[in-house]
């Protein structure tokens, strides 16, 4: 044997081991790995997500201060064992405020994703299903709101309407179905040519239960992933809104109203305690939505795994 | 080429009058009517109610609704804007004095977000499966959580206040000249802005990545004995940023809608905040207008880079 022949059979030992002790099979490691860790993720962010459930939830087993309670002789007090997070302007404890104007946020957030997931839902089989006229309008009106900016759109819708809260939820869901009504339309469109909705056609079913009853749930999966990414979408909506003064009116706590304090450049620079606990709390709370609906994502829709 | 811009515009135009139409109808409905616009309250409680309907009459306003609509499009196609109820200056001069800005603060965005998205995307691909894509798949999800202007605040507090690196705010002061002058304010709210559309971006170019090294052409280029440099970079680059580029067609509204935000954390002297102060202050004509404007703006510029695309892309234009 030459001393080429016995490297090379030295080389070939080598990887045999290693194939067999599962070395060489890195690439399917890692996708298990990446999964796993996908899997991870989402299960990191429901532990995130309950927590602030349940302490917005349950706000007053954690803290005993009213949020709206006003007290001038404890203002802009940075935080102490008394104020965890210190307190605002006029003496409001900014962790009890954080808590229950979660419960508005929170709401707000997923009220607004509902409502708008079944409207878009609703019109979008519709469409979808019978097609003609009534699809034509639908589809050019979904594209003339997808131009508008939707941020432009809620403030022109507040402007007229005014501010309060029915008012934003309902500015959401106006604003915000078209996204879904599309996905619900284009799955509708390829669903309506399987041969079970012939064989119902023949039956005599009326339109609209083969339509509601017999199509539309095979089309949902995807919507429900689609209702926790909008969750996240109008929290940090209503966040931006209430920040610039425009959402839910000021005397209410919500998340976006403790931060629009942070307009005064000298509250920015001194009371970092009123704006940096709540828009972590913020991200934090879209980003545990964003996780689990990735997560869902993931596991449901095998166009999207990789 | 042109049946396709011919096309394109055939979409377009009906949904800029519907557009318009609809900014007349918001003009219709907010409180108040053009009279009672023109004069102060006092003097419009002592009108003789006569004289009153005499100007309405002169002034077209008991006109049926789609001639008034007609005549109000007229004035604007011939660009007359009506004036602001505040300060009374010709709406026009306002939206020019402040567009600049805002265009100036959203290319700056697009193109840092363009250019992070891609490369990030492109690393992001080419390590699949790796801890880098890991970490840039987290921050990815971290940027589109993390609401805009909160980054701004943040980004305000660090760099501006404490560190002192960059101005506080602002777009010009006495003594500037130049854009370099002007370059530091740009900074973090072009950065802050574009950094929401990179998250966007880089699971975009990433997917589109993808999507390319499976093709034939990949392999081939490959079996070719290229390096693996040139495959990825020369040949399969091109091909996967045309998605990426009709990408930002559609990031365009919230790129807009991002600066108004963005215009009020930083004090951003453009179109944005004067939309924000026009509704604090009830000037409807005003809040109208720049919506109009924001809208026809995005119109415009998707129309745009769907006729470059197409000409980057036949498959587009022959679709």
């Amino acid at each position: 044997m030459n001393p080429l022949q016995r490297k090379l059979n030295k080389k070939m030992d080598i990887l045999i081991q290693r194939e067999n002790s599962g070395q060489l099979n890195r690439k399917n490691m890692n996708r298990a790995i990446r999964r796993a860790l996908q899997n991870k993720l989402a299960l990191v962010g429901l532990g995130i997500f309950l927590t602030i459930i349940i302490l917005c939830f349950f706000a007053p087993l954690f803290t005993q201060y009213d949020p709206l309670k006003i007290n001038i002789r404890v203002a802009l007090q940075s935080p102490s064992t008394a104020h965890v997070f210190g307190t605002d302007t006029i003496g409001r404890d900014i962790f009890s405020r954080i808590l229950y104007g979660g419960r508005l946020s929170i709401l707000i957030g997923f009220g607004s994703a509902v409502g708008a997931s079944f409207l878009g839902v609703v019109i979008g089989a519709w469409a979808g299903y019978r097609g003609g006229w009534f699809d034509f309008l639908m589809l050019r009106t979904s594209e003339l709101f997808l131009f508008f900016p939707q941020i432009i759109l809620c403030l022109l819708l507040v402007t007229m309407v005014g501010q309060s809260v029915g008012n934003l939820l309902g500015i959401f869901i106006f604003t915000g179905w078209c996204g879904i009504f599309r996905m619900t339309r284009a799955r509708m469109l390829s669903l309506r040519e399987e041969e079970y909705v012939q064989a119902l056609k023949v039956l005599g079913v009326p339109e609209p239960i083969i339509c509601y009853k017999h199509i539309l749930p095979n089309a949902l999966g995807p919507v429900f992933v689609n209702i926790t990414l909008s969750t996240a979408i109008f929290i940090l909506q209503e966040a931006a809104l209430s920040f610039m003064g425009l959402g839910v009116p000021l005397e209410i706590a919500t998340w976006g109203n403790i931060l629009n304090v942070a307009n005064n450049l000298n509250i920015l620079k001194v009371n970092w305690w009123i704006w940096l606990p709540v828009g972590t709390m913020i991200s934090l709370f879209v980003l545990s939505i964003n996780f689990i609906g990735d997560g869902l994502r993931d596991s449901t829709d095998p166009s999207q795994q990789g | 080429m042109l049946t396709y811009t011919i096309r394109r515009l055939l979409i377009i135009i009906p949904m800029l009058i519907l557009a318009s139409f609809l900014v007349f109808l918001g003009l219709e409905l907010m409180p108040g009517d053009a009279v009672s616009f023109m004069a102060d309250p006092e003097t419009l409680a002592n009108m003789d109610p006569a004289r009153l309907e005499a100007v309405r009459e002169q002034l077209g306003l008991n006109a049926p609704f789609l001639v008034r609509y007609f005549n109000w499009l007229l004035c604007v196609l011939k660009g007359d804007f009506g004036y602001s109820l505040t300060s009374g200056v010709p709406i026009k001069q306002i939206v020019f004095n402040t567009l600049p800005a805002t265009i100036e603060l959203s290319l700056a965005a697009l193109l840092f977000s363009t250019i992070l998205g891609t490369v990030l995307g492109i690393i992001s691909a080419l390590k699949r499966g790796q801890m880098t894509d890991n970490v840039l798949t987290i921050a990815g999800l971290l940027g589109m959580s993390v609401p805009q202007f909160f980054i701004g605040l943040m980004s305000l507090f660090i760099f501006a206040i404490n560190l002192g690196w960059l101005p506080i705010g602002g777009r010009l002061r006495p003594g500037y000249e130049s854009f370099i002058d002007r370059l530091p304010h740009l900074i973090l709210p072009a950065v802050v802005l574009g950094l929401a559309l990179t998250a966007g971006v880089m699971r975009y170019a990433r997917s589109s990545m993808l999507d390319v090294a499976n093709k034939d052409f990949i392999k081939t280029a490959r079996s070719k004995g290229l390096s693996e440099w040139r495959v990825n970079f020369i040949h399969g680059f091109r091909v996967a940023m045309t998605p990426v580029a009709i990408l930002l067609g559609l990031r365009l509204p919230t790129l807009i809608g991002g600066s108004v935000v963005i215009e009020q954390v930083f004090q951003w002297p453009g179109i944005g905040n004067e939309f924000l102060s026009a509704i604090r202050g009830q000037n409807y004509p005003m809040v109208m207008m720049i919506a109009f404007f924001m809208v026809l703006a995005t119109m415009v510029s998707s129309f745009l880079i769907d006729l470059v695309t197409a000409l980057l892309d036949p498959r587009v234009r022959l679709s």
